[in-house]
């Protein structure tokens, strides 16, 4: 119990003094490590609790880059208006869609939640009030201290937030929906309701994020601000990482992000693959993440993998 | 039939449900009284799991009624009814594969008959209790899709009773089972239904429908064809021609 709690609670002490101790450049690197890890936790929420895939998690991402930006580009409001009313779009967003889209399972639901986030992005491309193609820029502030540790703060929230899901009945209702969501229906789940509940949540914490990368990186545009690839790193730390467990995510986007700059850095094209063999090997070796695996890898030794291999018929 | 006749607990009134062309029930009306069992029976696809999906909310009937506990339930989801105190099992059991067995049930004892338990930790006393009931106990920390035939078939079982339903429904909880096994679970019902509980039993174990049962309802086709005791119903020459002479032939 207290080793378990020791660990993250060290490493984000640790975390939070970085901006004392490192330079330019490893702020920048932790700025953006700490937005995908928020959006990867924020996935978990969606996608590792009730296992409806989410395509789009950068959909909610975009209106938090948008509504943040409007209200400060074009409407003159501080910063913390702007974000609270980027969550709350977003939230609405997730709450009007939500009824519609979770009706949908498996592959119809992932690719409907792609869909969601082209159509958006094109929307944004057409208003003027966000600029149209041409994007918007926001008020110029250097205060990178501010952007990581409210990253930081929201990545704690967010984990926070999953671990109370996890002991939760509410989170327990969202497992037995991924499970098997006929059973869940039957034994009393009140189904509809759970995933929606999932859905705005991941909403609110991937717009957050959003709407605090918007401030620091000041420029926004429809193809930045909906990027589809941005939501395929997210699946792949958090379902790497461990989906639906409460660290799973956190560690997953910290390591693979990590590597993936190390690699970016001296080897550019070797980068460019690397998150496409993690896929792979990930869903042969490990689809239970590596929580899991470490996990099994002390209980049983090598034959996890074996037996993973066996179990899911790969 | 020593039971007093209490009033019903659940009356269905010309139930019907259609597939495209197929009716797969047609007008189907019976009741269900508090502690009592009814046998469902009948050829394959004469629409016994179809009627329990219609019990159970899982399917919405195209007409007919259906009053549990003095309301109208036919319309309700299969949440509310679970709430209502309607409690199922799976023909093609539905366990929650990467969970536990005590997660399994304790999923149930959550939710379940009044919204279920609110704590996390007393319904896993509660499913802990189910588990020993149904015999379960010595598998709780396994996973649910690493047990064999007969033991999912209890997990089943556990799942539902951890609502603590006033009605249990049951599809084919003995299919697969050794005779030795289908008497355990025959007595487990027997206890079940001294709890007050109605039950409704689908079953091709005629024995096993023999020794439960306080009354039988033969579905041929989607229609009612007979109801009544046992003993009168596997009497019955259209029974005997729908249901048995071709099994047992």
């Amino acid at each position: 119990m207290s080793a378990r709690w020791w660990v993250p609670l060290l490493g984000a002490a640790l975390l939070g003094a970085v901006p004392w101790i490192g330079d330019e450049t490893i702020m920048q690197f932790g700025i953006y490590l700490l937005l995908v890890a928020v959006l990867a936790q924020a996935w978990n929420i969606l996608g590792g609790f009730t296992g409806y895939p989410s395509f789009g998690n950068s959909t909610f991402y975009g209106l938090g880059v948008y509504g943040t930006a409007i209200a400060m580009a074009q409407f003159h409001m501080p910063f913390w208006t702007g974000l609270a009313l980027g969550g709350g779009l977003a939230m609405l967003c997730a709450l009007l869609i939500g009824l519609p889209i979770l009706r949908l399972r498996g592959p119809y639901f992932a690719i409907a939640t792609l869909g969601l986030n082209a159509a958006l992005s094109a929307l944004v491309a057409n208003l003027d009030v966000a600029g149209r193609n041409i994007g918007l820029i926001l008020p110029l502030t250097r205060n990178d201290v501010l952007f990581y540790e409210g990253l930081l703060a929201l990545l704690l929230a967010a984990t926070l937030a999953v671990a109370w899901i996890s002991s939760s009945r509410f989170g327990m209702g969202l497992i037995a929906v991924r499970e098997d969501e006929d059973a869940a229906a039957v034994m009393g789940v009140d189904t509809t309701r759970y995933k929606i509940a999932a859905l705005v949540l991941s909403a609110l914490f991937s717009a957050l994020a959003g709407g605090i990368y918007a401030y620091y990186v000041t420029f926004i545009d429809p193809a930045s601000a909906f990027d589809p690839k941005l939501n395929v790193q997210m699946v792949i730390m958090a379902v790497f990482g461990g989906p639906g467990t409460v660290l799973g995510p956190v560690v997953g986007a910290f390591l693979l992000y990590s590597v993936y700059q190390a690699l970016a850095s001296s080897i550019s094209t070797a980068a460019a693959l690397f998150y496409g063999v993690v896929i792979i090997l990930a869903v042969i070796f490990m689809p239970k993440g590596l929580v899991d695996l470490g996990w099994g890898l002390r209980r049983m030794g090598p034959r996890y993998l074996l037996e993973t291999v066996r179990q899911y018929r790969l | 039939m020593s039971v007093a006749p209490a009033a019903p607990l659940l009356e269905a009134g010309g139930l019907t449900r259609r597939f495209q062309g197929l009716v797969a029930v047609n007008d189907v009306s019976f009741s269900l009284r508090p502690g009592e069992i009814l046998g469902l029976i009948g050829p394959n696809g004469a629409g016994k799991t179809t009627l329990v999906s219609l019990v159970s909310g899982t399917l919405l009937p195209d007409a007919g009624t259906l009053v549990f506990d003095g309301r109208r339930i036919e319309r309700l989801a299969p949440f509310r009814r679970a709430h209502l105190g309607i409690g199922r099992t799976f023909q093609v059991m539905k366990p929650f594969p990467g969970l536990s067995v005590l997660e399994n049930v304790t999923v149930g004892a959550l939710f379940g008959r009044g919204g279920g338990e609110r704590n996390r930790a007393h319904a896993r006393e509660r499913a802990r209790a189910m588990l020993d009931f149904t015999g379960l106990a010595p598998r709780l920390a396994q996973r649910a899709d690493a047990l064999g035939g007969p033991d999912r078939k209890r997990l089943e079982l556990a799942k539902a009773l951890a609502m603590q339903p006033k009605l249990l429904l049951l599809d084919e909880v003995m299919a697969g089972l050794n005779a030795v096994e289908v008497d355990e679970v025959v007595a487990l019902i027997k206890k079940i239904r001294e709890g007050g509980v109605a039950i409704l039993v689908i079953e091709h174990v005629i024995k096993a429908i023999r020794s439960l049962s306080d009354r039988v309802l033969v579905l041929h086709h989607g229609q009612k064809i007979a109801e009544g005791d046992p003993a009168s119903v596997f009497g019955d020459p259209r029974v005997v021609e729908a249901y048995l002479g071709k099994r047992r032939a």
